[in-house]
């Protein structure tokens, strides 16, 4: 499948979610819960208007019950929200893309170093598949980890930015977990290198 | 204007016309067509590949590529004399070719045109590197300056 053709497919996938949820509002849960598997498309620069996320994944202050200190990050997986615990029960909510079927974890780590407009290096089985795609690609505008990283202990796992705004909400990564550009930069000055990370994954029953 | 200059000026006209319809009844020059600057063997081999945007990423990138040889590029001879690579967004293996431009740049792509949209140019090239970068702006934009560094140098 070439990147035109996923893109079409994505825009696709994001009407019937759109039309699904207008009519049918009961089934959007469950529907934005489709695991997008999508196509990484780097060099991609989104436009504003595609980094404007729904309402439901944009960043916001939010009641949050915890016994974890302000400071500690909090990710809920299987609802793909990031908190920034504040204090008095409240937290900063942001919306989260995270691992596809199979890729999906749980934890407790550390943020063991940050780093502005990281490189991107794709997996080898992504060469497998794309295999036209650079090995290596400088960090930039258009990268695919985004404009900061933030990476989790000893892991191959990172809390990123994204090229992909449409995937915000969605299960698509090999286990990292992304955000759009503005706010992982926003995170990203807030949350300093040892904040205790949380990675909470919900049981299907 | 006398009469002198008068005749002076259809003269001039007069010449000028037959220089018009001169180069008017002219056959268009055949366009000369040279052979790539560039050998495909320059080509042939195994490449770490990776890709910049900005020239000041442009000397860490070519040590990445070179630290990308266990995964590999691999540019093979086709059967036609061509190189077996890899167009933009498109995972199916083919016969590419190089072509010479008018400019002096040389081109790769499919047979045909050169400088079309699915063409890179191929700059740089010496026995151990080269460097591409798409016709197409959208693609250019996206992948930036693609460098090939040979793996396991040639001396």
């Amino acid at each position: 499948m070439t990147v035109r053709s996923g893109l079409f497919l994505r825009a696709a996938l994001a009407g019937a979610i759109a039309a699904a949820a207008f009519v049918l509002p009961g089934v959007f849960a469950s529907a934005q819960q489709v695991d997008m598997n999508v196509v990484d498309q780097p060099g991609y620069v989104p436009s504003p208007d595609e980094e404007q996320l729904s309402s439901v994944y944009e960043k916001q202050e939010v009641f949050f019950r915890t016994n974890e200190a302000p400071g500690t990050v909090v990710i809920d997986t299987s609802q793909r929200f990031l908190y920034l615990v504040q204090p008095n029960n409240r937290a900063l909510r942001y919306g989260i893309g995270v691992g596809r079927d199979g890729f999906q974890w749980s934890g407790l780590q550390r943020i063991s170093r940050k780093q502005e407009w990281p490189d991107w290096r794709p997996p080898p089985e992504m060469i497998e598949r794309q295999p036209y795609l650079p090995r290596f690609m400088a960090g930039g505008p258009g990268n695919p980890m985004g404009a900061r990283a933030l990476y989790l202990g000893q892991t191959i796992y990172r809390i990123h930015g994204t090229n992909q705004p449409q995937t915000i909400g969605h299960a698509v990564s090999s286990g990292c977990f992304r955000l759009v550009n503005d706010d992982v930069i926003d995170l990203f000055d807030r949350v300093p290198v040892g904040t205790k990370v949380i990675i909470r994954q919900a049981v299907a029953l | 204007m006398g009469n002198g200059n008068r005749g002076a000026l259809l003269a001039l006209t007069g010449l000028a016309a037959a220089i018009l319809a001169g180069c008017a009844s002219e056959a268009p020059p055949t366009p000369v067509v040279s052979a790539p600057a560039v050998s495909p063997d320059a080509l042939v081999g195994k490449w770490g590949l990776a890709a910049y945007h900005k020239d000041a990423d442009r000397p860490r990138t070519v040590k990445e590529a070179l630290a990308q040889c266990n995964k590999p590029y691999v540019i093979k001879q086709g059967p036609n004399g061509g190189l077996m690579m890899y167009l933009a967004d498109n995972a199916q293996i083919q016969e590419l070719v190089l072509k010479p431009g008018t400019n002096g740049v040389t081109y790769l792509g499919p047979p045909g045109d050169a400088g079309t949209t699915d063409d890179r140019q191929v700059l740089n090239v010496d026995p151990n590197s080269f460097t591409t970068i798409w016709v197409d702006p959208d693609n250019a934009a996206r992948y930036g300056t693609m460098v090939y560094e040979r793996c396991g140098k040639r001396t």
